[in-house]
């Protein structure tokens, strides 16, 4: 096909503005997918995904649709709609020569849907808006036209207004993809030049390599440099997406594809980087690359912990098809063998442990996430402490800096007073507010980001009735005033409960921490005390009272299976639970650092 | 310290395992009222489903055949005091025709207060019947009232003293934690002059879907709280012990001789074999669950489950650990668990929580109400 009459896009929009039904209904038009084989939100591929409504994995596909008697090649790539992912989608973004921006009539635009609009920008897209869920009730067309062209400022008075649910005005979309987003430019003659947008793990295939050619063609047999990594491999195999992998036998500029290459790890394959041909290599890689850093971490433990290999087996293997997962061993006094994991964000965390828990089958108990802090030493070394347990004594430190971020968030403005104040607890410095229209407000602060990933969505979500949207960048480091908060049971230091927080409110999370224990760990034989500490310094204490009586009075009548099966019913839940000394503690404490403040909403 | 010298806190009771010889339990399930707090299988019936019922149960009992003897009989409800003397020698002619009863055999019947009645005692004493096991559950009207018992505090002593006339072997329930009952001290010194034998003391526990349970719920009923219920089960533990009883089991006090052989062959892991709508039998490595609804029991309907070594290990420490016949070592090893060396089971013999002597070990008995605690600990 010409390349006149191809077209590489994406879509962008913020969550539940109908991201995947609207890619749905273009794969049905434009008859990809018969019908028959159609199953909501194809692109979603991971059960977690449709769960959630989100898109997590980029899912690209060919669509082949015929305009004005012509027939175009339209290559849909699909975008992962999350702050987590910022980078993935930037490098999806640069695969592609337009997007497609939808925004639902009765939202208008959010903060994430902006924040991926100017990355779009960023990357000289075509945008074209569009309007959507417009069979909606509360629907406000024209309001959201004049967001879009106020917020964004893109002309939106010609755009289409759509239902994608209801398959109203979808011809429009084609439309305007084939009329307005350019069409690639690329010499197919020109040395190979592809951008890696995404890669996965097939087990026969090896690592996958999902690419945009911009200049040149790459078959089978041809060999391939990586330009980041420097590693060559030979093509097996080069294909496109229908939305299921096809082999064909060339890929040419202008083309989004596959290729193969036995590429035995997913670290040889990073998204962003340049493929050229090893034997007529360009000398420039592709600009935009970079190396993708975790931000939050947190300790995954085996709940048995003879599992400790499978876990390992476990992580691995999602790595395989996660090169930005990342993790190392662990050990905890409490919590035993395990592994301290590196995510991108704390949707990246939700998404790993519960793949781990669904797909594997795996028990697990989690530590409360952290960042990553830099300490400097009295004797001038810098560590990175991402695991709060690794702080070193107070007098060694000479200070301590944390990871801070550049927050954006929109807002009814009604809500704006909530936010200040949430954004005053949450250590925020205040930069810009500004009215975009009298719907809808923009607040600028810079915040912590280990605040961040405490309990700011959740705050957020309920102080506005989920109607303010969030979204950030990083910031760089700061010094803070950072003391680490021990929680001791019955004497004896928890590590995992370690947790390190502003001097300002170390006696108030120390203290919320202690009640909650106090809720969360069941009785014991004895009186167990429950005292969070700073150093040697105790800064709160709760007690839990000893158990009185522990038995099942009655165990006569021949029913003893029932008495047994109660009793294997109990050995599963202690099997869930963790010895600290002679304190057996459930692993939900684990987590309920992070559930602090909780109770007070 | 020796194991040796810690068996004075505790009475260590051997208990003959007789592979020749079965345990049965029969369940008559009719009741006139359902007590608030029961979750037992009982039917408010009329004449013609009793002899329904009964009929029933003959003819399960004639078609079960064992060549082993029987110890102990147990008719248990319900409410087998409801039984007429008549559907006391049917049931009694067919179990005597069908089984070999040794002859000291232990046979108990459970009967309530307002039910029993003298025509009835010596129909019990005409069969073989020898041990009375009878529902007083408290010696309070108000109390009794309040759960739904049908007779007073005077009936249940008029009845005792009836009941003492015939049967020397006669056992009292009593329920702990009841609404207001802070101590049942009293009403035990009072069976105890009544030459009650053997005293069963149950903690309340509240079953879903009984009357009991959306009283609760409801705030209609007020349940004795956590403390005061152990308060008042100490309190009679100490006072039985004072009189000579023996705790044999978490909930079962008995003096010298007089200990429930039935339940001790449950506890012993000995076989039987039940009869009658909801009831367990344990055969052959077997344990088989008739139905629990009267529709099902007709149609013979029974779940049956194969015991595996990793489900009698787990069976014989909960039923060995919260009575005083203790836990086998050797049996244990041979199947496959060497509890000596559970680190739980080191701790707790080293605490003097728990007792080796000779082949077994034992839970003392003033750990007894955290049995669960220990037996959840000991479990493979």
């Amino acid at each position: 096909m010409k390349l006149n009459n191809k077209r590489n896009f994406c879509i962008i929009a913020h969550i539940d503005h109908g991201k995947s039904t609207l890619a749905d209904r273009l794969i049905e038009m434009s008859g990809t997918v018969s019908k028959r084989d159609m199953q909501s939100q194809i692109l979603d591929s991971m059960d977690l995904e449709r769960e959630k409504g989100i898109t997590i994995k980029l899912a690209p596909t060919r669509l082949i649709y015929e305009y004005n008697g012509q027939e175009y090649e339209l290559n849909l790539i699909d975008t992962p709609g999350h702050v987590d992912f910022t980078y993935e989608v930037s490098r999806s973004l640069a695969a592609c020569e337009g997007a497609l921006l939808l925004v639902d009539a009765s939202q208008g635009v959010e903060a994430q849907t902006l924040a991926n609009t100017f990355l779009a920008l960023d990357n000289n897209l075509e945008i074209i808006p569009i309007i959507n869920k417009i069979d909606l009730p509360s629907a406000r067309i024209d309001e959201a036209k004049k967001e879009i062209e106020e917020v964004i400022g893109l002309d939106a008075e010609n755009c289409p207004c759509i239902s994608a649910k209801e398959g109203v005005n979808i011809e429009a979309v084609f439309k305007a993809i084939i009329e307005q987003i350019p069409a690639p430019s690329g010499d197919e003659n020109g040395k190979l030049k592809c951008l890696i947008f995404d890669s996965h793990y097939d087990n026969f295939k090896g690592a996958i390599c999902l690419i945009r050619v911009f200049d040149g063609k790459v078959k089978k047999g041809d060999r391939i440099l990586m330009m980041q990594t420097q590693k060559v491999f030979e093509v097996t195999e080069v294909g496109i997406f229908v939305p299921t992998t096809k082999e064909c036998d060339i890929l040419k500029a202008g083309d989004v594809g596959y290729i193969a290459g036995s590429i035995k790890t997913i670290s040889d394959v990073k998204v962003g980087d340049t493929i050229t041909n090893a034997d007529n290599p360009i000398s420039e890689p592709l600009p935009g690359y970079k190396e993708v850093q975790p931000v939050v971490f947190c300790g995954v433990f085996p709940v048995d912990g003879a599992k400790y290999g499978e876990l390992k087996d476990a992580l691995d293997k999602l790595k395989l098809n996660d090169a930005s997962l990342q993790f190392s061993p662990e050990n905890s006094s409490a919590l035993g063998y395990g592994f301290r994991c590196g995510f991108l964000g704390l949707l990246h965390l939700e998404i790993i442990t519960e793949r781990l828990e669904r797909e594997f089958n795996l028990d697990i108990i989690t530590t409360a996430p952290s960042v990553s802090y830099n300490v400097y030493k009295t004797n001038g070394d810098c560590l990175e402490i991402s695991n709060p347990s690794n702080l070193p004594p107070a007098v060694e430190i000479a200070r301590i800096e944390e990871p801070v971020v550049k927050a954006n968030i929109f807002t009814p403005p009604n809500y704006v007073g909530s936010i200040m104040e949430l954004c005053q607890d949450k250590r925020g410095v205040y930069k810009n507010m500004i009215y975009l229209d009298k719907h809808r407000v923009e607040l600028n602060y810079r915040l912590p980001l280990g605040e961040i990933i405490y309990d700011f969505f959740d705050s957020l979500k309920s102080r506005t009735h989920g109607y303010a949207s969030f979204d950030y960048e990083f910031d760089g480091f700061e010094t803070s005033d950072l003391v680490r908060v021990d929680i001791l049971l019955n004497g004896e230091k928890c590590d995992a409960l370690s947790m390190i927080v502003h001097k300002d409110k170390a006696y108030s999370r120390g203290r919320e921490l202690a009640e909650r224990l106090k809720k969360i760990i069941p009785r014991q034989l004895f009186e167990v005390p429950i005292q969070a500490c700073i150093g040697n310094k105790i800064i709160a204490r709760e007690t839990i009272s000893a158990m009185r009586k522990d038995v099942l009075a009655k165990c006569y009548g021949g029913d003893i299976t029932r008495k047994r099966k109660l009793l294997e019913k109990q050995k599963e839940g202690k099997k869930r639970m963790r010895k600290i000394g002679s304190v057996e503690i459930p692993s939900e404490a684990f987590m309920s650092i992070l559930k602090l403040g909780d109770d007070e909403k | 310290m020796k194991s040796s010298e810690r068996m004075a806190d505790i009475d260590v009771f051997e208990f003959p395992t007789d592979k020749n010889s079965i345990s049965i339990y029969i369940h008559i399930p009719f009741c006139e009222r359902k007590c608030s707090y029961c979750a037992f299988v009982s039917f408010c019936l009329d004449k013609s489903e009793r002899e329904k019922y009964i009929n029933s149960l003959l003819e399960e009992i004639e078609n079960f055949s064992t060549t082993k003897n029987v110890k102990t009989i147990y008719l248990g409800g319900g409410t087998p005091s409801l039984l007429s003397k008549y559907e006391i020698f049917a049931i009694f002619s067919k179990l005597r025709e069908k089984f070999d009863i040794v002859e000291n055999a232990e046979i108990t019947i459970e009967v309530n207060p307002n039910s029993v009645d003298e025509e009835k005692l010596r129909a019990y004493k005409e069969v073989g019947i020898n041990r009375i096991s009878v529902g007083v559950q408290s010696l309070s009207n108000k109390t009794l009232k309040s759960i739904g018992r049908l007779h007073t505090k005077e009936e249940a002593i008029e009845k005792l003293k009836r009941i003492k006339k015939y049967f020397d072997n006669i056992s009292a329930d009593l329920i702990l934690g009841l609404s207001g009952e802070k101590s049942v001290v009293k009403y035990a010194k009072k069976l105890i002059k009544l030459k009650v034998k053997h005293i069963s003391s149950y903690m309340l526990e509240v079953h879903e879907n009984t009357k009991l349970y959306y009283e609760v719920r409801d705030k209609k009923y007020r349940l004795l709280d956590e403390k005061g219920v152990t308060k008042s089960y100490d309190k009679l533990v100490k006072f039985l012990k004072k009189r000579g009883f023996v705790q044999y089991e978490v909930s079962n006090f008995a003096l010298a001789g007089y200990e429930s052989k039935h339940n001790l062959n449950y506890w012993n892991y000995g076989e039987y074999v039940g009869f009658g709508v909801s009831s367990h039998s344990f055969l052959r490595g077997r344990r088989i669950a008739n139905a629990d609804t009267l529709q099902g029991y007709y149609k013979r309907e029974r779940k049956e489950e194969k015991i595996t070594k990793k489900m009698e290990i787990e069976e014989r420490i909960m039923l060995g650990l919260r009575c005083y016949l203790g836990v086998d070592i050797s049996i244990l090893k041979n199947l496959g668990y060497d509890i000596q060396k559970s680190e739980s089971y080191r701790k707790f013999l080293k605490e003097g929580e728990i007792v080796e002597y000779g082949e077994k070990f034992y839970l003392l008995p003033k750990y007894f109400k955290f049995a669960d605690y220990y037996i959840l600990n000991l479990l493979p």
